[in-house]
């Protein structure tokens, strides 16, 4: 496309400058008369301070009286007063403006009164030649409809319903298991920090269990799994699959007589995998929803439970159920499983029947558990005389197969249980076997509450458990008096590491929600954003997010739901830079729906739409539009090669240009440069691009047509489509291979915004590289 | 899981198995050579300095640029998959390999060192050979052939107890690149299951060193034996009569210590030590003299041919002759 093409139509547009010279920032660097001189259009006006009152007065009053069709304001940094100038625009639609940065890009990175000129006046041009392009727009409003998804029915995710609900949304609740209650019902108690006695689990949940049960607002969707989600215009569409209970949940009473008779027996999960259930089973008494369900695995179909049920509330031909769901937000509360034993084999766990995790301990010490609440060893039924318990079993290690992470609650459960093993069986005898006790805030009392309690510890991670003549020889180093131990006992209690669930990896591959390395939930900010994730609309609690106490899951419940509330309540109002359709060129090939990780595109009665709230602009579809059907409005093709044109068309034969395209981040850094007063070298010119992603071959082609020496593109590396811009570089480089470029002539860069002296020196090394290079067209190029 | 080579081995010749146990390297070759893996052994290569690297004799440098050394005939014959006999070998290349590639001024010295000994030819470029992908032990090449390795087996060796005795610096150094277990190694137990015999897998102090801790055997020589006669014992209990080793030192120090431990303890250990190699060999059908290289044991190991249905030429008498002369 030539310049002379770009340009049509345009030409007849009123545009008016307005050059701020900052008390002196912008002025004593850079020559204000040749600037003004330089720019073409039909007004050109300076002043002092153009953010203040009086500078309103003067854009206002031109835009009136010239009849201006658009306005550039040259001086600070968008980021700045960007804000002011849309609202000092007005009678014209705020999106008509444009901002020339010559403060922090310009004079504040390059001393040289004439290099910094001649940058001057290419970011104006640049604007003008952008602000031709732009269009009157409104910011988007949207307000998601008044329903939730709550995936996960542990503490967190009933806290997090229960919070919503109570709010007036309408909530689903979906759990896998055929209960609610998730780990809570079987640890039994429950430390806290301010009470120092052991609170029973059940008496505080089931209070909350029954609340949601009861709240209209709340369904709770059992047996069920979520099997696919589509996001549709601020909407999640979801697919759960129900496992068929092959009982008839209205008619099930609860009596028990189907489990006296079934003949199969399996080992109860609930309990551990210490007691039997049966094949048609309720995990436990108090489970929600109240009624039996059969394991399909286990079930022999013999019907024997069929003939005893008086209210004929079984159906063995009951099949699973695929149901459709609508709902504006989604929270994953998926939770965490505990580490595999079969990872520390010198454990012996498995291989003795005395050698328990601390889950089992609650199993076993639980009154509702296979010894009703009493302390009597798996092997024999007796008392044990020593518990050794054994801290960081999977957690703070680095080997493979060792989770590198603290999991954070596992000192105070081990305390608990020392706590309630030293009040019931004073004389047993416990010792905690720890790397580091971590016990932070309050629980610091529960530590010492345990130490009075005559606990035991030991400083040093064992190596070893083995049995000899029916003894189990616990090997550890005591590392505070670095002597080797072997400590005798009868009971051995493994401190498990607590690990991302399936569900949670699972439900965040069909949500598209990014996992952090140990394959937890990623929030979008760890520190400012702790329950959001990278897609709009999704929230996380509770354990699928990092271990952590049921304390902690019931503020991160409330959270999620607060803000699915704020979703609702107050709507979002959007930048509208997103992805437009053209529908009458999409051939509704699906490429840009399978490329988006923003899950932004989707269809509609046959027709291709783009979520505005969840679209972030960064053009990575337009790559796989083969008709061209899709443009990111504030980013046309128009707009980006017009601003090239404009940092590039009074370029002068001997000069070295270098165009960089910065993502918001990278825009970001460049400015702090500005405000450190870090030079530059002149050749820079920074054109802000939403992502890496909108780049493509034609817009280098064009910046090297228009006489560009090199180009880098920054890029913050933590976005879902980093990884798609990395591979879309090298293709680039091929292209300007193909064009005879040196590929050397393009950078790719992340940036970071507090990395801004990084990003200088990498200014400073790239433009150095192309002046080695030399012109493009020398041999290096061919 | 890595890829295992099969072909372009460079068979990296070990000081201690040369001088201690020959027929674990020939029964290597003699295996190799059934199961068609392709490899080759260099005379000019030098020794990997462990020994003395342990026994603080040889610098890291001096080792690193001996490796370089190495590194350069292995490339120079295109056998770049560098196969050790010896876990001490395995750990030491590894490292080598890791210090060349990542630390410049290391790799500018040595190739100084190689310069100014007239051996420019031998400098090492960054990434000339990659930690994970050129160096291996060769009970892993055995692995990766474990069922090819069953198709040969002539000689039934499974009315013997076996236990897994695995080398420390192949598991415990570079973890990361262990395969078959770290904490639970099980790579042997791999080898000897492919081969339709059972081991008794876990046993107390599976993961424990053999004791031989380099120096430690003669400098802490309680302690180090201490260690080898705990094992020994656990051994004992659980009625094993081979144990298999991966490692020349580990199996020096059980199979030469073991006499000197039964006299300390007063207690006869009936346990015979093979490398795996030579287990492999013998179930292969290998002359126990001229491939096994058995008369370098000191545990005698004609007891156990004896007990085989296949009948060898024992040469005991001439054996223990020797031994007494010594």
């Amino acid at each position: 496309m030539s310049k002379a093409q770009l340009n049509k139509n345009k030409s007849n547009l009123k545009i008016g400058v307005f050059l701020c010279r900052c008390g002196g920032n912008i002025s004593d660097i850079i020559d204000m008369e040749k600037l003004r001189l330089s720019v073409k259009a039909e007004v050109i006006e300076e002043f002092e301070n153009l953010c203040s009152i009086n500078g309103r007065k003067i854009i206002r009053d031109n835009i009136i009286k010239k009849n201006l069709d658009r306005v550039v304001v040259a001086a600070c940094s968008p980021i700045t007063h960007e804000k002011t100038f849309q609202n000092y625009v007005s009678p014209l639609n705020p999106y008509l403006l444009e901002m020339a940065n010559i403060r922090e890009q310009c004079s504040w990175v390059n001393p040289d009164n004439i290099t910094a000129t001649e940058k001057a006046i290419s970011i104006v041009n640049a604007a003008i030649e952008k602000v031709k392009y732009s269009q009157p727009l409104v910011p988007i409003l949207r307000k998601t409809p008044n329903t939730a998804a709550v995936i996960g029915g542990g503490i967190s995710g009933i806290s997090a319903s229960l919070s919503l609900a109570r709010q007036g949304i309408e909530t689903y609740l979906i759990e896998k298991e055929p209960t609610i209650g998730g780990s809570m019902v079987k640890v039994g108690k429950l430390f806290s920090p301010e009470k120092l006695a052991e609170e029973c689990a059940m008496c505080l949940l089931n209070p909350l269990v029954n609340e949601a049960v009861q709240n209209k607002n709340i369904n709770i969707i059992t047996n069920t799994t979520l099997k696919s989600a589509e996001r549709r215009a601020g909407n999640f569409n979801l697919l759960i699959e129900n496992k068929a209970r092959k009982v008839i949940t209205d008619r099930c009473i609860s009596c028990g007589n189907c489990a006296e008779v079934c003949p199969v027996e399996v080992k109860d999960s609930w309990n551990e995998g210490m007691t039997i259930r049966k094949a048609i089973y309720k995990p436990f008494s108090q489970a929600v929803p109240d009624v039996y369900t059969i394991d399909p695995e286990n079930c022999k179909k013999c019907g024997k439970c069929q003939d005893v049920c008086r209210m004929d509330a079984i159906d063995l031909t009951m099949e699973d159920e695929i149901i459709p769901m609508t709902v504006g937000s989604v929270v994953i509360a998926t939770g965490h499983k505990t580490f595999d034993m079969n990872k520390r084999p010198e454990y012996s766990y498995g291989r003795h029947k005395d050698i328990l995790t601390q889950m089992e301990l609650a199993r076993v010490m639980g009154v509702n558990g296979p010894t009703k609440g009493e302390l009597l060893k798996p092997s024999d039924g007796k008392v044990p005389q020593r518990v050794v318990m054994i801290q960081c079993v999977g957690s703070r290690d680095e080997k493979p197969g060792g989770r590198k992470y603290c999991s954070k609650v596992c000192c105070m459960v081990a305390i608990k249980h020392a706590n309630v093993i030293k009040q019931h069986y004073p004389d047993t005898d416990v010792i905690i076997g720890y790397t580091d006790m971590r016990t932070p805030g309050m629980y610091e009392k529960y530590f010492k509450y345990a130490q009075s309690n005559e606990v035991r510890l030991i400083r040093g991670r064992p190596g070893e458990i083995e049995e000899k003549d029916g003894i189990f020889i616990v090997r550890l180093e005591d590392t505070l008096s670095k002597e080797p131990l072997e400590i005798e006992t009868d009971l051995v209690v493994l401190s498990t590491a607590m690990e991302p669930s399936e569900g949670t990896v699972d439900v965040s591959n069909i949500l598209d929600v990014g996992l952090t390395e140990e394959l937890f939930v990623k929030e979008k900010h760890s520190k400012i954003k702790p329950v959001a994730t990278e897609v709009e609309g999704i929230y996380v609690c509770g354990t699928a997010q990092g271990p952590k106490d049921i304390t902690d899951s019931i503020v991160q419940a409330n959270a999620a739901s607060a803000k699915v509330s704020e979703l609702i309540n107050g709507g979002v109002e959007l930048e509208p830079f997103v992805a437009n359709i053209d529908n009458s060129k999409c051939n509704l090939c699906k490429k840009c729906i399978d490329v988006c990780k923003y899950k932004a595109a989707f269809i509609q009665d046959n027709m291709l739409s783009v979520d505005p709230v969840a679209c972030v602009g960064c053009g990575a579809c337009l790559w796989e539009c083969e008709n061209n059907a899709i443009e990111i409005i504030g980013q046309t093709d128009e707009q980006i090669l017009s601003m090239i044109t404009g940092m590039l068309k009074d370029k002068k034969p001997d000069e070295t240009r270098i165009i960089a395209f910065l993502d918001s981040v990278g825009y970001v850094s460049a400015d702090n440069i500005g405000i450190n007063k870090i030079n530059v070298p002149s050749s820079i010119r920074i054109i802000k691009i939403p992502s890496m992603n909108r780049i493509m071959p034609k817009h280098l082609l064009h910046a090297f047509n228009m006489g560009a020496d090199g180009i880098i593109m920054g890029e913050y590396p933590y976005n879902p489509m980093y990884s798609k811009t990395k591979e879309k570089v090298n293709g680039l480089k091929q292209e300007l291979i193909k064009n005879n470029i040196n590929p050397d002539r393009l950078a790719f860069y992340k940036v970071y915004i507090p990395y801004f002296r990084g990003l200088a020196n990498k200014f400073n090394k790239f433009n150095n590289q192309i002046i080695e290079l030399g012109k493009i067209g020398s041999k290096i190029d061919s | 899981m890595k890829t295992i080579p099969d072909k372009d081995i460079l068979l990296f010749k070990s000081c201690l198995v040369n001088v201690e146990y020959p027929g674990v390297e020939s029964s290597a070759c003699y295996i190799f050579d059934k199961v068609g893996v392709e490899y080759y052994v260099d005379k000019r290569q030098s020794c990997c300095t462990g020994l003395g690297h342990y026994y603080d004799l040889f610098d890291q440098l001096s080792t690193t640029a001996l490796a370089a050394r190495n590194f350069h005939i292995a490339a120079k014959t295109n056998h770049k998959n560098i196969v050790t006999l010896c876990a001490t070998c395995y750990a030491i290349l590894k490292k080598t390999v890791k210090i060349l590639n990542y630390n410049e001024d290391a790799r500018n010295k040595v190739n100084t060192i190689l310069d100014e000994s007239g051996l420019p030819e031998m400098e090492y470029t960054q990434d000339d050979m990659d930690p994970s992908k050129n160096i291996f032990h060769i009970a892993e090449i055995l692995f990766n052939k474990r069922d090819e390795i069953s198709k040969y087996i002539t000689v039934d060796l499974s009315e013997f107890k076996i236990a897994t005795h695995h080398a420390c610096h192949y598991c415990k150094v570079h973890y990361n690149d262990t395969i078959e277990g770290v904490r639970e190694p099980n790579l042997m137990d791999g080898i000897v299951n492919a081969m339709g015999i059972d081991t008794i897998g876990w046993y107390d102090h599976k993961r424990v060193t053999c004791g031989a801790g380099f120096r430690q055997r003669f400098t802490n020589k309680e302690i180090s034996l201490a260690v080898t006669s705990e094992k020994l014992e656990v051994l004992e209990d659980k009625n094993v009569e081979i144990l298999l080793h991966m490692c020349p030192n580990c199996q020096m120090q059980f199979d030469r210590y073991q006499p000197y431990i039964e006299k300390k303890l007063g207690k006869k250990f009936n346990i015979f030590h093979l490398n795996i190699t030579q287990y492999i060999a013998l179930a292969m059908g290998a002359d126990p003299y001229s491939v096994l290289g058995i008369q370098t044991h000191t545990v005698p190991i004609e007891p156990l041919l004896k007990r085989l249905k296949q009948k060898y030429d024992l040469k005991e008498d001439n054996r223990l002759k020797t031994l007494k002369s010594v």
